[in-house]
């Protein structure tokens, strides 16, 4: 069971990709979970996620979240503009389970 | 090309990170976000209070005693939005701080009301709500600051009371906060004493006259506003969040503005300000998300020749609906696109000039400083932030000017996706091509 934390300003463009992760997971027969929150939250809800994708257009954050990821030892990067914008739940699944793997 | 945004990507990224983590505009935005739910509720009673046509539909009186019957619900929270807003900053800066942020909070309300005023037209023990909400919200924020910083620097230096072991941890909990609270406050009652003494009278005066009045009234001009909304545009071409680094300095702004349009529509008089909240949430943003990019969709759809086009218009439109827009802004893409930054930059800056005249004619009545939330369609954000119907009007002849400045450049893209297609290499990255 893997649990794939995805944040954006307000979780609402991360969500439409959540959908699509959970599709390509399903057709893979992987046992994940999968949710998005708004930026603030995803300082708290680290603590129960394997790994925490950002979305590209907040990547400024990323360095506070890392700080926050030492804490619980979960990678932390932002999305790829390119599959982000195509809502390309494979490619960042795919993302996600290479950086867990690490 | 390349190189020159390179350059730029390396100075708007330490900008963004650096707003984005200045604990002051971090506690300014969470102390806003406290509030926003409270400001939404008052905000959705007085639509429902001023619902045009029905005092002619159900008579004068009747109309009268139904305003009446709803007024508390915003009266409780729009009108003192001020008080909340206090509370939310000086729990969020002391939360930061690692201290009790409930005391932070409290502390901030308590040194707030030392500040205010509490006669009103020569009753003693009253607190006019006027300064509680619009204008005293300049002083609310840099009291709650002041406030939060001196408990965590009073907690910091150990002059709290050590309760012995075996005191249950709700009680020494309390103990702990009474000194750092009580010479926090205590400081706060030197400084409106000194105010007494000085010709403004009081801090809260003293604020208004100094600091909010002309913040806010550079904010509410044309240029100012234009600047901003170039800013939130050029964070977001390149890939940064705009809305929320700009949002963190001018919202303060925004909001006073907004909330001195809504004490006006309440008592019926003539909204004094054009540029508030909701002109930037509802006729910059809220048509489709930032770069108003419901028009682009509607070009993907008329133009749209190329597989990519077609695909990015299927996953974009009913996120764009409700004005969320990342799929679009990534996905057409807009970010670094060389044959987007001239539309993207230019629409909402001549749909913002536009816009101002035609509000500032009277053709369209200016938002009444009612809070719609941001998810809320075009069209219809538009119609509840004027509580008129024009407003919904204007919004689509916006989309119109958007997607007239859009047309040439989305053919462009669109013509070269189709080439790329038809010689069989599939979707392709513009920014390699570019």
């Amino acid at each position: 069971m893997v649990r794939i934390l995805l944040a954006c300003s307000a979780g609402m463009s991360t969500s439409l990709l959540v959908s699509k992760m959970k599709e390509a997971a399903e057709s893979k027969g992987m046992e994940a979970e999968i949710w998005a929150v708004a930026q603030d939250k995803a300082f708290v809800d680290m603590e129960r996620a394997d790994v925490l994708l950002i979305g590209p257009q907040m990547r400024f954050m990323k360095r506070k979240y890392e700080e926050k990821a030492k804490d619980y030892g979960i990678p932390v990067d932002s999305i790829d503009p390119v599959s982000y914008g195509r809502v390309d739940g494979k490619s960042v699944l795919e993302k996600a389970m290479d950086l867990i793997k690490k | 090309m390349n190189k020159f945004m390179q350059v730029l990507e390396n100075v708007l990224l330490p900008v963004a990170d650096k707003l984005n983590n200045n604990r002051y505009l971090t506690a300014l935005r969470d102390g806003f976000m406290v509030a926003l739910p409270l400001i939404i509720f008052g905000s959705i009673f007085v639509v429902l209070a001023n619902l045009p046509f029905l005092d002619k539909l159900i008579g004068k009186d009747a109309y009268a005693t139904y305003q009446s019957a709803l007024g508390p619900a915003s009266a409780a929270t729009l009108t003192i939005m001020g008080l909340f807003v206090i509370i939310g900053i000086g729990s969020k800066l002391t939360e930061h701080y690692g201290g009790e942020s409930l005391y932070g909070g409290v502390a901030a309300l308590a040194a707030f009301l030392i500040l205010t005023p509490q006669t009103f037209e020569g009753v003693n023990g009253v607190i006019p709500t006027s300064s509680l909400g619009a204008q005293g919200m300049f002083v609310g924020i840099l009291t709650a600051f002041t406030a939060a910083e001196l408990y965590r620097f009073f907690t910091q230096r150990g002059w709290t009371l050590k309760m012995p072991n075996g005191v249950p941890d709700a009680v020494a909990r309390s103990f702990s906060a009474l000194i750092p609270i009580t010479l926090t406050l205590s400081t706060f009652l030197i400084v409106r004493i000194i105010f007494e003494y000085l010709p403004y009278g009081s801090v809260q005066s003293f604020v208004y006259d100094v600091v909010q009045a002309p913040l806010t009234s550079l904010g509410s001009g044309l240029p100012a506003t234009i600047v901003a909304v170039l800013l939130i545009q050029v964070f977001w071409f390149f890939g940064l969040h705009g809305q929320i680094i700009v949002n963190s300095v001018f919202d303060p702004i925004w909001y006073a503005l907004a909330n001195e349009n809504l004490q006006a529509f309440q008592a019926g008089e003539e909204l004094p300000h054009i540029v508030s909240k909701q002109f930037i949430d509802s006729f910059i943003v809220g048509m489709g998300g930032s770069g108003m990019t419901l028009a682009v969709i509607l070009g993907i759809f008329i133009i749209g020749k190329s597989r990519q086009m077609k695909e990015l218009g299927k996953i974009g439109a009913p996120a764009g609906l409700f004005n969320v827009n990342e799929p679009i802004i990534f996905g057409l893409p807009i970010i670094m696109n060389p044959l987007a930054f001239i539309p993207w930059l230019l629409a909402p800056v001549i749909v913002a000039v536009f816009t101002y005249f035609v509000m500032a004619t009277g053709i369209v009545p200016p938002p009444t400083g009612v809070i719609v939330p941001w998810t809320t369609p075009t069209i219809l954000n538009g119609a509840l932030a004027t509580n008129s119907w024009q407003g919904g009007v204007l919004q689509a002849v916006n989309i119109f000017i958007v997607f007239t400045i859009w047309w040439p450049f989305l053919r462009l893209m669109d013509k070269q996706y189709y080439e790329l297609e038809r010689r069989g290499e599939g979707s392709t990255d513009v920014n390699k091509s570019a």
